[in-house]
């Protein structure tokens, strides 16, 4: 199964298979007719659209996590469980933004502010069934998202929501009970 | 061979390879069950009915396309010896981990409808790999780097 992997490219998720606004082909189509002549920058495709999308929601995971970890500080086990799955959402929030180049001027003319999770509630329940609802809705939306994207985006995606999917399972290791 | 003649091929190939590995996994289960007793043979028990869905689903799909389904073999080498309970809970979460990669496999040959049965059969066995214990992993079903 590794030749396979090696075959269809798939060993490495984290390599940059770029997914860029397409700027440049519309600079080469202006020619020498000056700059007039090149008009409004193009649209972001919607792929790139998705994948922005995703990269939001799992940051949006990663401020979720991390105030669940301020608000179960207290407890060993749930704490030694959420702080490995946060190192997860890290390393797939990398690899999401790793697949995203964007030219420079769309890059810096409008910085996007990072998601920020809203405050945990004081029940231990309560915060892993909101980690656990989290973790529910980002399988749901990247299955339905892969759908349509290239091919090595949905393949990365496709092994996010499995891992995803793996974290409900340790969220009731961590003690959630429902 | 036309593109979309090519496209149908690695199809069926991906899907055939789908096959093999759940095919490998419900053989494989039933070693694991052999060496486990109560809730954890029950675990094995309904795992190994999982993956036997799974062949079926898969099976249904190639005969939709116009292909031959490979028949499962006899025997499997597996990739874990198993001789303690250990070896037998390793093995499930080898074996989860050979699905996965088979799935990851089918994406980019996939149309949009059979990429989801390619990504639920990832989710599906990651789920199963955790209920077994094993260790968290980023990038379920691509190579060991991560």
């Amino acid at each position: 199964m590794a030749e396979a992997a090696e075959r269809h490219g798939t060993s490495d998720p984290t390599r940059r298979v770029v997914l860029a606004a397409a700027a440049t082909s519309s600079l080469l189509l202006a020619g020498c007719k000056g700059i007039r002549a090149l008009g409004p920058p193009p649209g972001l495709s919607p792929d790139v659209v998705t994948l922005e999308h995703a990269i939001t929601a799992e940051e949006l995971m990663v401020s979720t996590y991390s105030s669940a970890l301020t608000a179960l500080a207290g407890d060993a086990k749930a704490g030694q469980v959420l702080a490995r799955v946060l190192a997860e959402h890290g390393a797939h929030l990398g690899a999401l933004r790793s697949r995203l180049i964007l030219p420079h001027r769309t890059a810096s003319a409008t910085p996007r502010p990072s998601p920020v999770a809203p405050a945990m509630p004081a029940d231990r329940q309560q915060v892993l069934a909101r980690l656990a609802a989290a973790e529910q809705a980002a399988v749901t939306r990247l299955t339905g998202q892969l759908r349509d994207v290239p091919a090595a985006l949905a393949q990365l995606m496709a092994s996010i929501s499995a891992s995803e999917a793996a974290h409900l399972v340790f969220l009731h290791q961590a003690g959630l009970t429902r | 061979m036309s593109r979309a003649a090519q496209n149908e091929a690695a199809k069926i190939a991906a899907l055939q390879q789908a096959l093999a590995a759940e095919q490998a996994a419900s053989y494989g289960y039933g070693v694991v069950g052999a060496h486990l007793a109560g809730a954890r043979y029950l675990q094995a028990a309904a795992d190994c009915v999982a993956h036997d869905r799974a062949r079926d689903r898969l099976t249904r799909l190639l005969i939709a396309l116009g292909a031959t389904p490979r028949a499962a073999a006899v025997a499997y080498k597996l990739p874990v010896t198993v001789s303690t309970k250990a070896d037998a809970v390793l093995l499930a979460i080898t074996l989860e981990g050979e699905v996965m990669a088979a799935y990851l496999d089918l994406v980019p040959a996939a149309d949009p409808a059979l990429r989801i049965v390619a990504a639920t059969g990832m989710q599906d066995a990651a789920i199963r790999a955790a209920g077994w214990g094993g260790y968290p992993q980023a990038f379920p079903g691509f190579a060991a780097a991560h």
